[in-house]
């Protein structure tokens, strides 16, 4: 092949990969080079590890790539015959030696960095007790329960106040999940039989998405959470009514939806709008706290008055039998 | 089968087309059938990849259900890995370990049959997974428990994924020990360890490996069997049993199992880059020794795939330690491949352009491999499509491209002919342009959020903009594939190949000796051997000679 040619090969897919950063580049500020921006102390300091491996691992791949296609290109045969030896260089060992401590010295130093920012990400902020909001998250197939200190249950979203350190006990009560909202944080896998511990401290109002990280079955991808921060006014509002009204709808919507459809007109699972277990107290705690053939337990720890809300509101709200009656 | 060299009267079955190759225990011919039946397989778990990029082209597809989803990424990784990776550089082990050494066969013939022999029937009970009540295996390649147990996976294609991969460590546990006695006790007249191949090398780290990790999977997954058919309950933690027992045997195999994919390819490099840039390669004592202790390293490392799982902190801090320090001598191999092309006078074959892509390559994918060893980044990251890219960098990048350059290499002295170059040349670009296009955009995908094995995501934007240029690169490699089967076809099925002599590259290794095609015997004798480049060796007193 022909010098001329190869050359442009070459750089053929240095350009694939420049027009891509371009794509990215333009389409948003971050594009997706470093993490979402971050809302609370521990993501910041992530983010800062993550900054300083970038800078290091950016400066080795620029010097080997580089010193690779300088190699090509000067080293190339020029149409030598194959018999046409290059210098019979079998080492050198001084040479050697540095390329082995170089790597060491920078890991070394990416390490202690690390270790620097270790206690900001793990340790939780010292705080009063009454400054700091103690809330269990429950990984199930397929969502996210969130519990209350004063009692109250949520599902799907967590609502926080804004500047408060919040420390999440997570749990599992069937398979691994893992809790993750990126500008929150790191993932914290919720493995049954081993609590896990993690925190944040949102420090703006705003709602910030995550999902299950932790491949947990067939409805993974549905395991969607979004954290709801917001004033402390508002908070407190939220977690004295709404939270209560609203476990009924949220159950229905987190929980029974994901298969048998927002109206209960059936999906994966069968539709469920005219069934009249909607309307049996028994029949609906049994269902709920067993399953049935391919549908898993969803509800197995529930409390009473879980239970009541989701019979509450799926009487009124999707049972469409013969007394319908609204929905 | 020319082991009957006495004049007994041969069992005429025996001979035939189809027959001689069943019933055979010739080390070059179990070799190619291991590499002609991992490229069968590679052409599934291609397809199976092809599925799911199609799937995850836009947001809300359907071209898949998540159910079929779900099989569908459980068996691609499991093939890849099980059934591509691993056996076909067992392939090239048996092909080329007996040559470079100057044997005349394996240690043990009849055992390395029934290494192959299993590994076949291991590939079609995990594939009959698909064929399953309630369809194949579903919990994905790790299969972690609770998932994978009875209750939350019901139905056999779990039970025939197990199965499957209990048959194939059987398999690879007995090729190990054969690779192990034949490297220690065959070795030609003047061969000293520091005069062996580097791929030689290569193969006996990767066997030590394979003896001492193996059991660990066979015993999760006999514990997995029981948990599934006899009612145990190691794993089921409502029961007393432990979720994160079986991850952690898992990973113990599981980590070394990366670099028993990827050791051997590095041998392949270290063969295939002295030989076109025309010099010995830059420090083979680095070179070899760095082998070992990566081999060493790597089973010290597994947990550094379980940091999210809420492990003290000082298990946390040491294996980030060690995962960083294994980056070292992997270091020091591209530091020394690089210097193997320093003033050299390089010529770029095919196999060529394969080891220098994947230099490139697995350079990208250790490099990445840093910012998940930083623990604390490794929560952001686990577990997203940054480490879907940073394991294709290291497994496509490094030992994929490494194999397709040891077959583009290795393939006249297996079947007498050259594959063609300009189909050659095709194939690497398109592959490379491609592997890029897929994978790069992955590292964005998985730093915006998008978790690894959803079957489908929501959002538009960023994501969708990645998720199709990705699925658009996954078609360009397709058709380097097609280049490759295409390439074949020339060479052999319409015979359009140039035939090739014993050394058409002016190689350094024993292999070249002989003939190619190899004798049934290998050779009829071999010369002294007192380097590592025996090879280059002759041609210099012969060319004194004369």
């Amino acid at each position: 092949m022909p010098v001329r040619v190869r050359r442009k090969l070459v750089v053929l897919p240095f350009v694939a990969v420049a027009a891509l950063i371009a794509v990215g580049a333009a389409t948003a500020a971050n594009g997706g080079f470093t993490p979402p921006t971050p809302h609370s102390p521990n993501a910041h300091r992530i983010i800062t590890a993550y900054d300083v491996i970038l800078g290091f691992t950016v400066a080795i791949f620029v010097i080997v790539e580089g010193t690779l296609i300088a190699f090509i290109w000067k080293y190339r045969s020029r149409g030598r015959a194959r018999t046409v030896e290059g210098a019979q260089v079998h080492g050198h060992t001084r040479l050697e030696l540095i390329w082995t401590a170089l790597p060491v010295l920078i890991l070394a130093i990416i390490g202690i960095v690390i270790f620097v920012e270790l206690p900001g990400i793990t340790n939780v902020p010292a705080a009063n007790a009454g400054d700091r909001l103690n809330i269990t998250v429950e990984g199930h197939q397929f969502y996210w329960q969130f519990d209350y200190p004063n009692g109250a249950h949520s599902i799907g979203d967590l609502h926080v106040p804004v500047g408060k350190v919040v420390y999440l006990r997570i749990v599992s009560p069937d398979v691994d999940h893992s809790w993750w909202v990126p500008q929150l944080g790191g993932k914290t896998d919720a493995i049954p039989g081993h609590p896990n511990h993690t925190w944040f401290k949102a420090d703006t109002a705003g709602t910030y998405a995550g999902q299950c990280a932790e491949f947990c079955g067939l409805y993974h991808e549905a395991m969607q959470a979004r954290v709801i921060a917001t004033s402390q006014q508002e908070y407190d509002a939220y977690i004295g009514g709404a939270v209560n009204t609203d476990l009924g709808r949220s159950e229905f919507q987190g929980v029974c939806a994901t298969c048998h459809g927002m109206q209960g007109q059936g999906g994966y699972g069968p539709a469920i709008a005219s069934s009249t277990t909607l309307t049996q107290a028994a029949g609906l705690d049994h269902v709920v706290r067993h399953g049935g053939v391919r549908m898993p337990p969803v509800g197995a720890d529930w409390t009473k008055a879980q239970m009541q809300a989701l019979l509450d509101y799926v009487k009124t709200n999707v049972y469409k039998g013969a007394a319908s009656s609204g929905g | 089968m020319a082991v009957n060299a006495e004049a007994v009267p041969v069992v005429d079955w025996k001979q035939g087309r189809v027959a001689s190759w069943l019933v055979t225990v010739d080390h070059k011919r179990i070799g190619i059938m291991y590499i002609a039946t991992s490229l069968v397989f590679f052409g599934f778990g291609g397809i199976l990849a092809l599925l799911m990029r199609a799937q995850l082209a836009t947001p809300n597809e359907s071209f898949l259900t998540k159910n079929s989803y779900d099989q569908v990424m459980t068996m691609h990784g499991t093939t890849m890995i099980f059934l591509v990776i691993v056996p076909i550089l067992a392939g090239f082990g048996n092909f080329l370990v007996p040559l470079m050494i100057g044997a005349r066969d394996m240690a043990f013939p009849r055992l390395n049959a029934f290494s192959y022999w299993a590994f076949l029937l291991g590939g079609i009970v995990l594939y009959g997974s698909f064929f399953a009540s309630g369809g194949a295996a579903r919990a994905g390649w790790t299969s972690y428990v609770p998932l994978s147990e009875a209750f939350y996976s019901p139905g056999h294609g779990q039970d025939y994924w197990i199965l499957g991969l209990h048959i194939l460590t059987i398999s690879s546990f007995a090729g190990a020990v054969n690779f192990i006695v034949t490297i220690h006790n065959m070795r030609t007249r003047g061969m000293t360890w520091m005069r062996m191949p580097l791929f030689v090398w290569a193969m006996e780290t990767y066997a030590i490996l394979l003896v001492l990790v193996l059991p660990a999977l066979s015993a999760g997954l006999t514990l997995l069997l029981l948990d599934r058919q006899v009612g145990t309950h190691f794993f089921l933690p409502s029961k007393g049993g432990s979720a994160l027992l079986y991850q952690h045997v898992f990973w113990f195999f599981g980590h070394p199992e990366v670099y028993i994919m990827v050791l051997p390819v590095f041998g392949m490099i270290s063969e295939i880059i002295p030989v076109f840039a025309r010099k010995p390669i830059f420090g083979y004592k680095a070179v070899a020794l760095s082998t070992i202790s990566i081999a060493f390293f790597s089973m010290l490392v597994w947990a550094h795939h379980m940091f999210a799982v809420g492990m003290p902190v000082g298990l946390d801090a040491f294996f980030m330690i060690t995962s960083m320090v294994i980056a070292v001598p992997t270091g020091v191999k591209i530091f020394n491949w690089l210097a193997t092309a320093w003033r050299g006078s390089i010529h770029f074959d095919t196999p060529m352009l394969f080891a220098l892509g994947f230099i490139a390559l697995f350079t990208m994918g250790g490099l990445s491999g840093i910012f998940l060893a930083a623990f604390p980044f490794d929560w952001q990251v686990t577990d997203t499509y940054y480490v879907v890219a940073h394991l294709h960098y290291v497994l496509f990048g490094g030992s994929i491209f490494g194999i397709f350059g040891g077959l583009f290499y290795w393939w006249p002295k297996m079947f007498g002919r050259m594959l063609d170059e300009r189909l050659g040349k095709v194939c690497f670009w398109t592959l490379f342009v491609g592997f890029n296009l897929t994978f790069l955009p992955q590292h964005m995908l998985g730093l915006l959020g998008m978790p690894r094995r959803i079957w489908t995501y929501h959002h538009g934007g960023l994501w969708e903009v990645y998720n199709l240029i990705s699925t658009a690169g996954s078609g360009v490699m397709a058709i380097g594939m097609l280049a490759f089967a295409a390439n074949v076809w020339i060479t052999h099925g319409l015979r359009k190949g140039v035939r090739a002599g014993n050394d058409p590259w002016l190689a350094d290794t024993l292999e070249w000796y002989a003939a190619s095609p190899p004798a049934p015997h290998n050779f009829d004798t071999v010369p002294y051997v007192s380097s590592a480049r025996p090879l280059r060796d002759l041609r210099r007193r012969l060319a004194e000679e004369s």
